[in-house]
């Protein structure tokens, strides 16, 4: 959205998509889109369309990011040229998806059991072919579904989504016209297991009461994706327990 | 009654030691995605990597003739490695084998021996979760395929799979039914039947 | 560290005996599923599925300004991305010579084929109409000439063309828009050979062992493309087989695009 003035973001109460304040957009979760990886899924969050695939654990080349007591964890998220409704982007990595790649990375550090493979190295990828806000809270949620798919070891799935504030309204999961003229903007990753938070990062203006309302939301919306994310790993196996119960 | 449970799930309030778990204060948790039973409390991957043991039989692929060595991919976080003067016969980058490991070096390497090459054949990738179902109680399992397609079977614990001669096609078949119901009680029968019904046609 | 699934023996006994590995003749196409309208954020797209081959085209049209030697006509970019989530034979950072062959490739047919006509696609004097065609792999099994025109060729004959707002110098990408007019419809066949013997739509098992490869891009009429590739090469009489199969291979491609679109 070029300039302009600031559109009305919350009318009556109601976001422009018809959405409460503390209301998720549709979440779909789909696993196995990609055969050739080790463990994959496709996720569609709203108007967001994402894949996300994971490779390994395989021995860590080159040989000097080795860590002879555990893997190393590569991460790499991109958006397609094609994305966004507006300009054609660029193709591959910028500062923005780099600075994304590294904190997504750093959420699977928490929970993927590196000890089990030393020397090796795990690669995730999370590749957004429609963009419209929140893309790595997204990705997060994609990757997690895709890497307890490959069976690698995890002590918990995590999962993302933003809160954010329009005017003085603390909204949950903000899309991309909401995020453009939002106030504050604060994607979080959490553990569901032990509650902990594995990702934050902030941006705007917020007053702590603020992100103790936010925090509450991102937690309840927490509990249904979790919800999803098992669904969605355990639907193709319960399909097949069913077909032959007796 | 067995469950499929995930990553950070509950199996229990009380603090289990069971494989493949995690325990805090709460209870006990599963780190995979894995068949849980509650009876036995036993939790079976359902994907995943294979954890090499001694004496392990494995299909490898061979990399690389470094003179000493020859190194062989595994298709798994751990690479084979052949001494070369334990060599019987002349093997080349490229062939496919079948071996044994001797023991497992810190780091991720697996010192194999006696190496056979396999010759003209299909080689598959399955989930190495799901091999001791390829196998079967007591063989049962690869020696009803082998039966019934005349196929020779011969099996990694890595996760691959060499088919050669015979109904190759029936063969493959049948082995990614094993894979994809592993989970599911009543298998033979139905990799019986698969066979039977092919083999009329 | 991919690991192949069958050996080069396997492979070449089959085809000694006119016969492949997933059960189709020499000359057969796998099955192929064609959607359109995937990414309805581009302004056109469509997912090819060829067997495990599994790519995605997207369309994007922007405003930029005409080459100097060609005032009014608009700018065609083609490119393919060998992504490395499509297989672990693909690198992550910049495109391999492989991904740019491939691009370039796809890029001559639909240039060649006048698929869309560049003089169309003037706004004014100093603006013409800028056409991006994206075509990412999702997932490699071989083939991905093919597979890539056809997601490419879809994606271009069902976007929908902005409208150009010269008074607040917007584009308009939402709404009642036209389409593109669309010169010839282009698809491609692509030929491996294997021991001595010529096969269709060759999968990622088979092009590990082929010998060489040779992509034919045609619409209706004419040739539009071609290339020859690996170190192996072809007689000229299989050249000539070939582009007849080509030309018949072409007929119903260019069916499936028109069903998914009107």
């Amino acid at each position: 959205m070029g300039g302009g003035e600031k559109p009305q973001l919350i009318i009556n109460g109601k976001r422009l998509d018809g959405r409460m304040p503390d209301e998720l957009r549709p979440i779909k979760i789909e696993v196995g889109t990609i055969r050739n990886a080790v463990g994959s899924s496709y996720i569609e969050w709203g108007n967001n369309k994402i894949i996300a695939a994971v490779y390994g654990p395989k021995e860590a080349l080159p040989k000097h990011v080795q860590d002879p007591e555990r893997a190393i964890i590569k991460c790499r998220y991109t958006m397609a040229p094609f994305s966004s409704l507006e300009e054609h982007g660029r193709s591959g990595p910028n500062r923005r998806s780099t600075e994304i790649s590294k904190v997504t990375k750093e959420v699977f550090e928490n929970v993927i059991m590196l000890e089990k493979y030393p020397g090796a190295e795990i690669d995730i990828f999370v590749e957004v072919l429609q963009g419209d806000g929140g893309t790595r809270a997204a990705g997060i949620t994609a990757a997690s579904v895709a890497l307890a798919a490959s069976g690698i070891p995890m002590t918990d799935m995590p999962y993302g989504v933003s809160f954010g504030k329009v005017g003085d309204q603390v909204i949950l999961d903000l899309n991309k016209i909401e995020d453009n003229y939002s106030d504050a903007d604060m994607p979080i990753a959490i553990s569901p297991r032990t509650g902990d938070i594995l990702l934050l990062q902030m941006d705007g203006t917020l007053t702590p009461e603020d992100v103790d309302l936010g925090m509450h939301m991102v937690r309840k919306a927490g509990e249904y994706i979790t919800k999803l994310q098992r669904e969605a790993l355990k639907q193709s196996y319960e399909k097949i327990s069913e077909k032959y119960k007796k | 009654m067995q469950r499929i449970v995930v990553p950070g799930e509950k199996l229990s309030e009380k603090q289990l030691r069971i494989e493949n778990t995690i325990t805090d204060a709460n209870g006990t948790y599963s780190c995979i995605l894995g068949s849980f039973d509650e009876q036995t409390l036993s939790l079976i991957p359902l994907e995943g990597l294979w954890q090499p043991r001694n004496g392990d039989t494995i299909i490898g692929i061979v990399e690389e003739d470094r003179g000493t060595t020859v190194t062989v991919n595994l298709n798994a976080p751990y690479k084979g490695l052949i001494i070369s003067k334990f060599l019987e016969s002349e093997i080349k980058a490229g062939d496919i084998i079948v071996s044994t490991i001797k023991e497992l070096e810190k780091g991720g390497t697996a010192i194999l021996i006696r190496p056979k090459v396999l010759g003209a054949g299909k080689l598959m990738s399955v989930t190495p979760s799901k091999i001791p179902r390829i196998i079967g109680k007591a063989n049962t399992m690869v020696k009803q395929i082998t039966d019934g397609t005349g196929t020779s079977v011969v099996i990694g614990l890595n996760g691959l799979v060499w088919l050669s001669g015979g109904d190759v096609d029936l063969a493959t078949a049948a082995i990614l039914k094993i894979e994809e119901e592993a989970h599911t009680s009543g298998l033979t029968e139905r990799v019986k039947e698969l066979l039977d019904n092919k083999k009329m046609v | 560290m991919k690991i192949r699934t069958v050996t080069e023996d396997f492979i070449k006994d089959l085809l000694m005996k006119g016969q492949r590995e997933d059960g189709r003749q020499p000359m057969s196409y796998r099955n192929i599923e064609l959607k359109t309208g995937v990414i309805p954020n581009a302004e056109g797209s469509a997912q090819v599925i060829m067997g495990n081959t599994k790519m995605l085209a997207g369309v994007k049209v922007g405003v930029g300004e005409p080459m100097p030697d060609k005032p009014g006509e608009g700018n065609l970019i083609t490119s393919a991305e060998l992504h490395p989530m499509a297989s672990d034979q693909f690198e992550s950072g910049p495109p391999s010579p492989e991904a740019i062959e491939l691009g370039r490739v796809i890029d001559r047919g639909i240039r060649a084929a006048d698929m869309i006509n560049s003089k169309s696609l003037g706004i004014d004097e100093e603006k013409v109409w800028e056409v991006f065609i994206d075509i990412y792999t999702l997932n490699y099994d071989g083939n991905l000439f093919d597979a890539g025109t056809l997601a490419a060729a879809a994606a271009l004959y069902s976007a929908r063309m902005p409208k150009y707002d010269a008074e607040n110098e917007e584009v308009i990408r939402e709404g009642n828009l036209g389409r593109f007019k669309i010169g010839g419809m282009v698809t491609s066949s692509t030929f491996g050979k294997i021991a001595g013997k010529v096969i269709l739509d060759p999968d990622g098992n088979e092009e590990a062992f082929m010998d060489a490869r040779i992509t034919i891009a045609n619409d209706e009429n004419y040739l539009r493309a071609m290339q020859k590739g690996l170190g192996g090469s072809f007689s000229q009489k299989e050249l000539e087989t070939l582009i007849d199969a080509s030309f018949q291979k072409s007929k119903d491609l260019r069916k499936l695009i028109i069903s998914k679109v009107e």
